[in-house]
């Protein structure tokens, strides 16, 4: 009997203690709370005929002190979400509207734990839906049989990767795939010359550039202090650099030389002071100021991946190593490494000495270049932030007007060239070739190409790209071959137009935002459908985007949890670990 | 009356005398008589020529741009390869072997490379050999757990395919020439151990080692003075082999990024540098291609000619 009893209670207690478990709110952080948004009506109706009250999320800072641009994220309603900012933002629509902050069904999410299957099989409203990923071989995507909009795309959408430019020409000659990004840039003639394939510009809308790592002591240099921590020999470096002759030589046709990080057909981009110009005297003459009028010796580290902004790597890193030690006497040890641990070690910081590096425009705003790379939220990539530069990117991204943002941004381009965390070298002119017989082909100036809206007359679409992608939760990637296959599977509520960069309606149908560009209320599309059957409602945005704002959330974890988009546009994470 | 007969020529299977001649000049003869193994001597000794007098041959710096050049020169990347006498314009700069990705003259990037590729062959399998000799001859000569000890850690080592553990090997000390170097010495130690141990196992139960041990010698003397000479023969015929595949070694992991690093002259980095040019500047990997393909070709030859010819089988057949 007594054991009877003491099992009793023990039962007791273990159903106490789960539904205490299940109770907890998602968002432990006493900062975020999360509660119905909309409150019971006040009016009773009969419970047999009222609709059941639609328990919206909320996650919302307790202030702005945090540092992030974000204060709430609301499911006002089913189809109703509102996104609060701390401060005014004109570039909002255009940073939501990019594919990292897609939206994905908040149940599957919590199943997933964050990671796990959401790494390889996203769930989302996008025109295809994941078949199969075989790792190192192709990823198989087939056509959404609920999809929302138009879907003229082959039933089977193949992607296939390979690193060579003339591995993936000779599969598109040979007619194995449908069309190949990054066409090698000295291929350019031989697709031109071949009737059976046609070539297709993508605009310079990218910098590469030579970043430097700031901090005093890096890894790697044996407890001496690091040499490029000196904004002089960092000076030294720009001026000992002849940029025209890298572009002129190994760049194809269509690049320019970058006067300023951001490219000049994006508004305010090259507001400022031109870079410096080469001169290798007066080079030299800085470094020995400097304190080092021999030179030193350190690391020049790249990834070996054809980008827009990069076509030749190899080649690029060598002249650069070439004139640096004709130069300034600096030798530079070339170290290549494998794209997702350079991409990683970057963020970090972790990275010694120089790296090559470019960013392709995920839209154009200067939000996307400056703002991202050395904003308040930017990773460690150029060691420290300088404040003269976080505060004028920070201003100017609040302002609406192009002529009233200019002020600033020209004080950011000024204070970068003086500070001189990276060099901006090239604005790569690339190309993507297809099959002739494509309809619909086209080259997205972001590097966007929807598949949707391409035909080759057949059931399979194959279509070879640079990399294979690192994951496919591109909520915390930010590699573009990642991203081009998310594109594919899952949308935000907003998308850029088909071949250029206007923001147009996804998924949601429209928005509305008051005078100060502090309060967003998205409407959403009805009757959307994610791949596994379920329908997409308000919550499901407000966990979406919250995992990735929160770092308190369970679910903030991701592939590497750096969410590098969300504090490189939206500034510092909610609960963020300190430092 | 007596009559005296000539005592009849001993030759061996080739019809060489091997009266009075040492087995080394059997073995020259044997090695001068073979047309592939001629060949194979001929192509290195032209190699060696090149490699040691890179500096006067090389009409340009292997690392140094055209665009570096004094004056510099106005001459495209990937160049077609120049020649005045065969017809080239004069105004335009001579390269005969036309110029790299880096604008980089490489004709003088090939003779450079020729002394590069030697250098690696032969000093990691001296170092192999160094190595691999003191360990067979120690498990041959002493037998027992000495001998299980040492041929154990060369059965895991040959148990592994040698250039997968020379990338292993290169992960984990870091990528560059001399790592690259130390990696394939390692993974070419086992096959001497091997090849001496089995020599040494043979030589010490010969009588002129039992007697050499009657008469007091020490061990040292013995195995290194008396058994060790004796035991050469094959292991010459796996160095000059393995020289080929030390070289084929180091051309595959420069060509995969991990031995010789830019902007040195490698043959096998070269290629890699230019693996996507294939079609539209072919010459860039057909020389390098040619050049790792002649070197190894040439101690292949010299290697199969200096078996043949030290085999005694051969040589004492009369």
């Amino acid at each position: 009997m007594k054991k009877n009893i003491s099992v009793l209670l023990s039962l007791i207690v273990l159903a106490s203690l789960m539904l205490a478990a299940c109770g907890t709110p998602a968002t432990e952080a006493p900062v975020a709370t999360e509660a119905p948004a909309t409150e019971a009506p006040a009016t009773e109706a009969p419970a047999t005929e009222a609709p059941a009250a639609y328990e919206g999320m909320m996650v919302e800072a307790p202030d702005c002190e945090y540092g992030g641009q974000f204060k709430s994220i609301e499911a006002v309603d089913e189809l109703t979400v509102k996104m609060t900012l701390c401060v005014p933002d004109p570039a909002f629509p255009s940073k939501i509207a990019f594919t990292s902050f897609a939206i994905q069904p908040s149940e599957y999410l919590e199943s997933t734990g964050g990671n796990g299957d959401l790494l390889e099989k996203p769930i989302g409203t996008g025109p295809y839906m994941i078949e199969s990923w075989e790792r190192g071989n192709q990823l198989v995507l087939t056509k959404n049989p609920n999809y929302w909009g138009e879907n003229i795309g082959a039933e089977t959408l193949v992607f296939r990767w390979g690193t060579e430019s003339a591995q993936r020409l000779l599969e598109l000659q040979s007619g194995t795939v449908d069309g190949i990004d990054n066409v090698g840039p000295d291929d350019f003639a031989t697709v031109e010359g071949d009737s059976n394939l046609a070539l297709f510009n993508r605009p310079a809308l990218n910098v590469m550039y030579i970043a430097f790592n700031n901090n005093p002591q890096v890894e790697g240099f044996d407890n001496t202090t690091n040499p490029l921590a000196n904004e002089m020999v960092r000076q030294a470096i720009a001026m000992g650099i002849d940029r025209n002759r890298i572009v002129d030589n190994f760049y194809p046709a269509g690049s320019e030389v970058a006067s300023h990080f951001t490219p000049c057909s994006i508004p305010n981009g090259c507001v400022g002071d031109e870079w410096y110009a080469f001169d290798a005297a007066a080079a030299k003459a800085l470094l020995t100021e400097a304190g080092y009028p021999d030179g030193f010796e350190t690391v020049l580290n790249y990834r070996d991946v054809v980008r827009g902004y990069l076509p030749d790597p190899n080649v690029v890193a060598q002249d650069i190593q070439a004139q640096l030690k004709e130069n300034l006497n600096i030798t530079l040890n070339i170290e290549v490494m494998e794209s997702g641990a350079f991409l990683a070690a970057s963020d970090a910081g972790q990275l010694q000495g120089l790296h090559l590096l470019g960013w392709g425009a995920d839209y154009p705003d200067q939000t996307n270049f400056l703002g991202y790379h050395f904003g308040d939220g930017a990773s460690k990539q150029f060691g420290d932030h300088w404040p003269d530069i976080t505060e004028a990117l920070a201003q100017g991204a609040q302002l609406a007007d192009d002529a009233d943002r200019e002020p600033f941004y020209t004080t950011a381009n000024n204070a970068i060239r003086t500070h001189v965390p990276m060099i901006p070298v090239a604005h790569g002119g690339s190309a993507l070739a297809f099959k002739a017989s494509v309809e619909g082909a086209f080259a997205s100036p972001l590097g966007n190409e929807e598949f949707s809206v391409m035909s080759n007359g057949t059931d399979t679409f194959v279509w070879m790209q640079n990399a294979e992608p690192i994951s496919l939760y591109c909520a915390d990637e930010t590699d573009g071959e990642s991203l081009r296959a998310c594109e594919q599977i899952t949308q935000s509520l907003l998308s850029y137009e088909t071949g250029g960069t206007a923001v147009e309606p996804a998924l949601a149908e429209s928005y509305e935002v008051n005078d100060d560009l502090t309060e967003w209320v998205f409407k959403l599309r009805p009757g959307v459908v994610f791949h596994d059957g379920s329908t997409l409602d308000a919550n499901d945005v407000v966990t979406s985007l919250s995992v990735q704002w929160d770092a308190g959330n369970p679910l903030h974890t991701g592939n590497t949890g750096a969410f590098s988009y969300w504090s490189g546009l939206f500034g510092t994470f909610l609960n963020a670990p300190p430092e | 009356m007596t009559t005296q007969t000539a005592s009849p020529l001993k030759l061996d299977t080739e019809g060489l005398s091997l009266d009075s001649v040492s087995l080394w000049q059997i073995t020259r003869r044997r090695l001068f008589r073979r047309k592939s193994s001629l060949l194979g001597m001929i192509i290195l000794a032209i190699l060696i020529v090149i490699a040691l007098t890179a500096q006067w041959i090389a009409p340009y710096d292997p690392i140094l741009s055209m665009l570096d050049a004094n004056p510099p020169q106005d001459i495209g990347k990937r160049s077609s390869p120049c020649i005045h006498a065969l017809g080239c314009a004069v105004d335009q700069p001579q390269h005969i072997m036309g110029t790299d990705g880096n604008i980089r003259d490489e004709f003088s990037r090939m003779v450079y490379g020729a002394r590069l590729s030697l250098l690696i062959g032969i000093s990691t399998v001296t170092f192999a050999i160094i190595i691999g000799t003191v360990l067979g001859a120690l498990g041959g000569y002493f037998g027992g757990w000495i001998d299980n000890i040492i041929m154990r850690v060369m059965d895991v080592l040959l148990a592994f395919p040698s250039l997968l553990l020379a990338i292993a090997i290169v992960t984990v000390i870091g990528p560059g020439l001399i790592n690259a170097l130390i990696a394939i010495g390692i993974v070419s130690i086992p096959a001497y151990a091997r090849v001496v141990r089995g020599s040494v196992l043979s030589i010490r139960e010969m009588d002129f080692v039992s007697a050499s041990r009657a008469l007091g010698g020490n061990t040292y003397d013995i195995l290194f003075r008396r058994i060790l000479p004796n035991a050469l023969t094959p292991l010459i015929v796996q160095g000059t082999l393995g020289i080929a595949s030390a070289i084929l070694d180091a051309a595959a992991l420069s060509f995969l990024g991990l031995g010789a690093q830019p902007p040195t002259p490698e043959w096998g980095s070269m290629l890699g540098a230019e693996r996507n040019q294939v079609f539209t500047a072919p010459h860039l990997v057909f020389y390098p291609g040619l050049a790792i393909m002649l070197t190894v070709l040439a101690f292949n030859l010299l290697g199969d000619g200096l078996r043949d010819a030290l085999d005694p089988r051969l040589a004492h057949m009369s």
